[in-house]
């Protein structure tokens, strides 16, 4: 082992530049976070249907989502699809587009789930006193199943958090690619690199500790 | 109209297959290392001995709440700096993914020791087990059977993240890509066949997986969720 001398001051001299990186992490995160859940119901939902027209393309959907690395498919937005898109494709749009893709995919398969968990008898009750497709859905079988889903929703948001890292790859100046910044200005990677895990350990443990807490719970009440 | 034109993918499928060849040779030495560092690591948070049973239950909450592109970052950029190696992209990546894989891998160990019955550490200990021994004879045979599927799953989604390779410049399939995309002003089709050939490989993996969880549910044993 090397003498060093850690010198943390030097990063948080930077803290202009980890605010930037905190706000752009942020920013992906709520855009993924939303936009990967939202489009996971509704895939999850085509996925369930009875029509096939809807049921086969959510499932080619979720299958070549789940079943490809994210990385590759934000490369593929930012550098493939411009050339086919009459728009400029920003870093945010490119990386924000891989991951709510991804995370829809992954999420389709939560909520298809823990709606198939919810007992027949809830459905045909609902039926019976009159209720339509979308009714039913709405106030009977969501509320339910999302309590069920719960654990599983929330490790996806956390990670939707740590995926959002995978941005830096297209420079997009989230945490990750701040630190960079940082490091390569005043050479100390060491602490740069030290200071962006330990943030993501310090917002996620609590976190995962809610999860397992609410695991049990559940465990005991259902 | 955008012409599509898959010649320059066809001409380079050799630098394609270099690639997945780079992607497997990490898959396959990450799993080579984390799957029985995962098992001490998994005995090590299950040891009544608190001064094991912290340090493991630490390392592995940690690596599975840190996102594996800052670990590798800091793997092949902070390490080189506090001890005196050589770092080479491949073997900061080894480094990561082993350890990375391990801390998941740890969880399934756990989550398949301990869902064998408490009858069986009695009934071992009533003939004169010791705790090792039990664990070695009677727990964990039983326990591996149980979590084939996670495993197989765990590796999947290792081999999904062993694309960040690409961003420290090891030659795997996902930095072949981009460099070819590069070379031949191509990047639809290159990036394209890529999605295509990860797909390939990992949904093929997937669906092994599939029917092995399906015989695995026959005989009644799993740990998946």
């Amino acid at each position: 082992m090397m003498e060093y001398n850690w010198d943390f001051a030097s990063v948080f001299m930077s803290h202009e530049a980890l605010v930037v990186g905190l706000i752009g992490t942020l920013r992906i995160f709520i855009i993924c976070l939303v936009a990967g859940l939202s489009l996971g119901l509704v895939v999850g939902l085509a996925r369930y249907s009875r029509r096939r027209a809807l049921r086969w393309p959510a499932a080619v959907f979720v299958e070549f989502f789940r079943n490809t690395p994210v990385l590759v498919q934000i490369f593929w937005f930012y550098f493939a699809f411009p050339i086919l898109a009459p728009f400029d494709i920003s870093p945010l749009m490119a990386a924000a587009l891989g991951i709510t893709l991804n995370s829809a995919a992954f999420s389709a398969e939560i909520y298809r789930g823990g709606i198939t968990s919810i007992d027949p008898g809830q459905w045909e009750a609902a039926r019976a006193i009159g209720m339509g497709y979308l009714q039913i859905m709405r106030r009977i079988i969501l509320p339910q199943a999302l309590r069920r889903m719960l654990p599983a929703l929330t490790n996806r948001g956390i990670e939707i958090l740590k995926m959002t890292t995978l941005a830096s790859a297209i420079a997009y100046g989230e945490l990750l690619h701040q630190a960079r910044l940082i490091a390569s200005i005043n050479y100390n990677p060491i602490e740069a690199y030290t200071v962006v895990a330990l943030a993501f350990f310090v917002i996620l443990y609590p976190i995962v500790r809610a999860t397992y807490a609410l695991e049990r719970r559940m465990a005991k009440g259902d | 109209m955008y012409e599509w034109d898959f010649t320059p993918v066809i001409a380079n499928a050799d630098l394609l297959l270099q690639g997945l060849l780079g992607t497997l040779a990490i898959t396959g030495t990450a799993l080579a290392f984390g799957l029985p560092l995962g098992l001490g690591l998994a005995l090590g948070r299950l040891s009544p001995n608190r001064a094991l049973a912290w340090p493991a239950g630490f390392v592995i909450e940690f690596f599975r709440t840190t996102p594996p592109l800052v670990q590798l970052f800091w793997f092949f950029f902070a390490l080189p700096i506090l001890i005196d190696i050589r770092m080479t992209p491949f073997l900061a990546a080894a480094i990561t993914f082993s350890i990375q894989s391990s801390a998941f891998f740890a969880e399934v160990f756990r989550a398949g020791i301990v869902s064998i019955e408490r009858g069986q550490w009695e009934a071992a200990r009533a003939i004169g087990m010791q705790r090792p021994q039990a664990m070695r004879r009677i727990i964990l045979p039983q326990a591996i059977k149980r979590m084939i599927p996670a495993f197989t799953e765990r590796s999947i989604e290792l081999m999904k993240t062993t694309t960040l390779v690409a961003t420290v410049s090891y030659a795997d399939l996902l930095y072949q890509a981009n460099e070819l995309a590069q070379k031949t002003f191509r990047p639809i089709e290159i990036f394209t066949a890529t999605a295509l050939i990860y797909f390939t490989v990992i949904f093929g993996l997937s669906l092994i997986v599939q029917a092995v969880e399906r015989r695995m549910a026959v005989s009644g044993d799993s740990t998946v969720q």
